[in-house]
């Protein structure tokens, strides 16, 4: 068999064609025999042969021992999928001195062995298949793995308790870190905690140190008050443009003396404090917490009589004195990094209460949302810590809702991981500071953690009431003021109806509602529910499909502190690898572009899901970024004039192997 | 005396599983094996609380093939189809089509709670429009009251006579002309199409 060699030289094509048995998998239902023997007698065939395990050492043995002693420059595999050894026969073609490129794999086991029953049959497509497959490797060329180097910098989005970790954890290893929060202060969610379960530490105590640390260290830029914008570039190389928004106090100059606070023209608060969920009202002028990182002052443009009306006293300028850090021009700033790898750990919002009616949030005034009734008892919080109702009453009567807006069909449909145990912690905490009589309502109770069934056993003790039911219910008591609460007690096979002072839904975690538009910004998806996909559930829990882009914490699905810390040391770790290895290899199956036949009609820039393709300024014709490009092709099945092509799937080679199925010589 | 203490353990050769299965199958019932008998259902039912079984209970009930238990349940014929207990279910069990499907079963294999009124009073009420056409009610509450409890005739009797005596309360036996075509009617509808 003659074929025109990359040189034009001609060359004989000898084929080593490889059967496997697969144990029984292939060999139980396929004749494997019959089937070597048919490969042997195909033209360009030169060897032949069949294994119980081609996958196993002895088995790539035989590949590379057969190249040298044979002179083969072509290897076919017939055994399971490509997804699972398509490399491992590679890497025995290269150990063997020929290109692994020049190598095809035939699936006869899922496509085959393991879907036909029938012995005969399933033989016969086999031969099929495998005479295509030796058909089309004659005009595979060789290729090269192309590798990209990886910028040591990483960009950490997001500066909760996930970002926090994964940037102390990358900087510490010597590598410089971005962390960019759009907040004025870094801790997210955490901060807003008082404590935490299942140890009852105390939220704001550990993960200040923490915040401090990154504030500190000397490998960490910390970024308040900025988004990202822009995304530009590929894994090793990318090019981020992070809009700096304007907190009208200059952050090098404010010592956080709170002074202009003091002085603001606002005798008391009148803006709702976003911090304390409205419950209390802040100043246009305010730090969002007494621990806040960094500890400078923020003006809200919303709210500030200055931007309103251009005619305020400006008395915190005033008490700034001499250090004058409050800048009421100040601008906002874009500015561009590069870095090599992204952490995302923008974290979660919170289900909003309002969409289950029936609960009455927002209609009756002491139902409470978990997130509120954490406010109420952190000491720092819009009630010093006292559990006081709206009305300024103190309940006697506490009834804590489970799986407000998780587990249903008509609100989500996943269990949110975290609510049963601070259910148990509120419930703790509510008791221990009001000794009021606590009921939860459940339908399951999730304690799977590391002193979590414990938790639970302590709080059961403490004379919690814990009623298995959910909440059919819930509306005003006759007359008193009290709300009843209405549910089957499944346990004790009887409806109750239990009348409470105080309503607490424990709302369940989703996804950001930007989460869509954050995603495309960084080319990677979004699963079903509303958070960032992992590559894969169990096996890559923290990259994503897009090479470079790490998930960390709550943004990927929702979870308890342990386990956002967990992930965020595994996001950092992998983006470290990434980094230390100084370089990654691409899969050279990319679409390339015949500039002599491309007409410049653009339809494939907009066609491509991965934005890989440009127009040139220069030449007018279109030019793929090899490196970002992922082999789907679209382009080239789109194109026009057919000159955007693709390694590994050139037309010629996809007719020969559909001639060779549909029709044998 | 020993009668008092009766032992309420469920053996397994009482549980039909196949019978569970099947009625998985029948249109409104294809989510009862999703239940997660969190009881919301039973909370919302306005009538759970007079009810022998819960609406839960019932899904308990009917998932392990208790056949019996279920079909016999005073539940299905309280059911007043309002449709909270489908509304409110986080996993969309169609409930209220569960009774009726339930209904039906009980029809089929002739189970009805032990003198209880609303069954009767179901099939007295078809029987007596099917052959004639026309509902009498004084007839209708006779025979429902001699096949539950014939005794709260006494108690009805003063309230009944005052009924009649003012005209409110015929009994007469009323029926349609030409109750063949009513006849035809019915018939088309148990034809298989």
């Amino acid at each position: 068999m003659q074929a025109k060699g990359e040189n034009g030289k001609d060359r004989d094509i000898r084929i080593g064609v490889y059967v496997c048995h697969c144990g029984t998998n292939v060999a139980g239902t396929i004749d494997v025999a019959r089937l070597r023997e048919f490969a042997a007698r195909l033209p360009g065939v030169v060897v032949a042969r069949d294994y119980k395990y081609m996958c196993s050492d002895p088995g790539q043995e035989l590949i590379r021992q057969d190249i040298v002693e044979h002179r083969l420059n072509r290897i076919v595999v017939a055994a399971c999928s490509p997804n699972l050894h398509e490399a491992t026969f590679r890497n025995a073609a290269a150990k063997g001195g020929m290109n692994p490129f020049l190598y095809q794999m035939v699936n006869i086991r899922e496509h085959d062995a393991w879907v036909h029953p029938d012995r005969r049959a399933a033989t016969e497509k086999a031969e099929d298949l495998l005479r295509a497959a030796v058909r089309r490797v004659r005009l595979h060329r060789p290729l090269e793995l192309r590798t990209v180097p990886i910028h040591p910098d990483v960009l950490v989005v997001g500066g909760g308790i996930a970002g926090i970790h994964a940037a102390l954890t990358v900087a510490n290893a010597g590598k410089r870190v971005y962390l960019v929060e759009r907040e004025p202060t870094i801790g997210g969610h955490m901060a807003m905690f008082d404590k935490t379960f299942p140890t009852l530490d105390c939220a704001a105590c550990i993960l200040t140190p923490k915040m401090t640390a990154v504030k500190a260290h000397p490998n960490i830029t910390l970024w308040t008050m900025s988004e990202v914008v822009a995304v530009d570039g590929f894994v090793g190389n990318y090019r981020v443009t992070v809009r700096h928004k304007p907190r009208y106090v200059i952050e090098e100059l404010c010592v956080g003396c709170m002074e202009c606070i003091d002085a603001c023209v606002f005798k008391q608060g009148k803006v709702p404090d976003e911090f304390n969920l409205g419950l209390s009202k802040r100043k246009p002028v305010y730090l969002p917490f007494p621990q806040a990182v960094p500890q400078v002052v923020v003006i809200d443009p919303e709210t500030c009589i200055e931007f309103k009306t251009g005619k305020c006293k400006k008395t915190c300028i005033a008490a700034c004195g001499e250090r004058n850090a409050i800048d009421l021009h100040q601008p906002e700033r874009f500015e561009t990094i590069e870095v090599g790898t992204i952490i995302l750990a923008t974290g979660f919002e919170t289900f909003d209460a309002r969409r289950v009616p029936y609960y009455g949030y927002g209609v009756y005034p002491n139902v409470y949302t978990s997130l509120e009734v954490e406010r109420l008892v952190n000491a720092s919080g819009p009630t010093a810590g006292e559990v006081i109702l709206r009305d300024g009453r103190k309940p006697q009567t506490v009834g804590i809702v489970h799986c407000v807006g998780s587990r249903d069909e008509h609100t989500n449909r996943y269990c949110s991981r975290v609510c049963c145990m601070y259910s148990l912690k509120l419930a703790h905490l509510i008791k221990e500071k009001t000794h009021a009589e606590v009921y939860n309502f459940y339908i399951d109770m999730r304690t799977p953690g590391k002193a979590f069934e414990e938790f639970y056993n302590r709080v059961a003790e403490e004379g919690v009431h814990f009623i298995r039911g959910k909440v059919a219910d819930i509306y005003p008591a006759d007359g008193d003021g009290r709300l009843t609460v209405q549910v089957e007690d499944t346990l004790l096979g009887a409806v109750r109806k239990i009348p409470v002072d105080m309503v607490v839904l424990s709302i369940g975690l989703e996804g950001r509602h930007d989460a869509p538009d954050v995603r495309r910004m960084f080319r990677i998806s979004c699963s079903e529910e509303g958070f960032f996909l992992e590559r894969h559930p169990k096996l890559a829990p923290v990259s994503t499909f897009t090479d470079g882009v790490f998930l960390a914490g709550c943004c990927q699905g929702p979870k308890d502190i342990p386990d956002t810390v967990a992930q965020a040391g595994a996001a950092a770790a992998e983006a470290l690898a990434l980094i230390d290895n100084g370089r990654i290899e691409l899969e050279p199956n990319t679409a390339y572009i015949v500039e002599e036949h491309c007409s410049g009609c653009g339809v494939c820039v907009s066609l491509c899901p991965y934005q890989a393709i440009s127009l040139s300024e220069e030449t007018k014709k279109s030019q793929i970024n090899e490196v970002l490009c992922k082999g789907c092709g679209t382009c080239v099945a789109a194109c026009p004039s057919g000159s955007a092509r693709q390694n590994l799937f050139e037309d010629d080679e996809i007719f020969e192997e559909l001639e060779a199925v549909l029709a044998p010589y | 005396m020993l009668e008092l203490i009766r032992r309420k353990m469920k053996f397994q050769r009482e549980a039909d599983p196949n019978w569970a299965v099947e009625l998985g199958k029948r249109p409104g019932c294809e989510r009862i094996f999703a239940c997660i008998q969190c009881g919301t259902c039973s909370g919302t039912c306005p009538l759970s609380i007079y009810m022998d079984f819960t609406p839960r209970k019932i899904i308990a009930l009917v998932r392990e093939g208790f056949r019996n238990d279920a079909l016999s349940s005073q539940t299905i014929w309280l059911c007043a189809s309002c449709y909270s207990c489908a509304v409110h279910c986080p996993q969309n069990v169609r409930i209220t089509e569960v009774m009726y499907v339930l209904k039906r079963e009980a029809i089929k294999h002739r189970l009805y709670p032990k003198r209880f009124p609303i069954p009767v009073l179901a099939r007295e009420f078809y029987e007596m429009v099917r052959r004639r056409g026309r509902n009498s009610e004084f007839w209708l509450v006779l025979r429902m009251a001699l096949k539950t409890s014939p005794l709260s005739l006494l108690r009805l009797a003063r309230p009944g006579w005052q009924l009649i005596r003012t005209g409110r309360l015929s009994l007469r036996r009323e029926r349609v002309r030409r109750g063949f075509e009513l006849e035809r009617e019915l018939a088309s509808t148990r034809e298989v199409v």
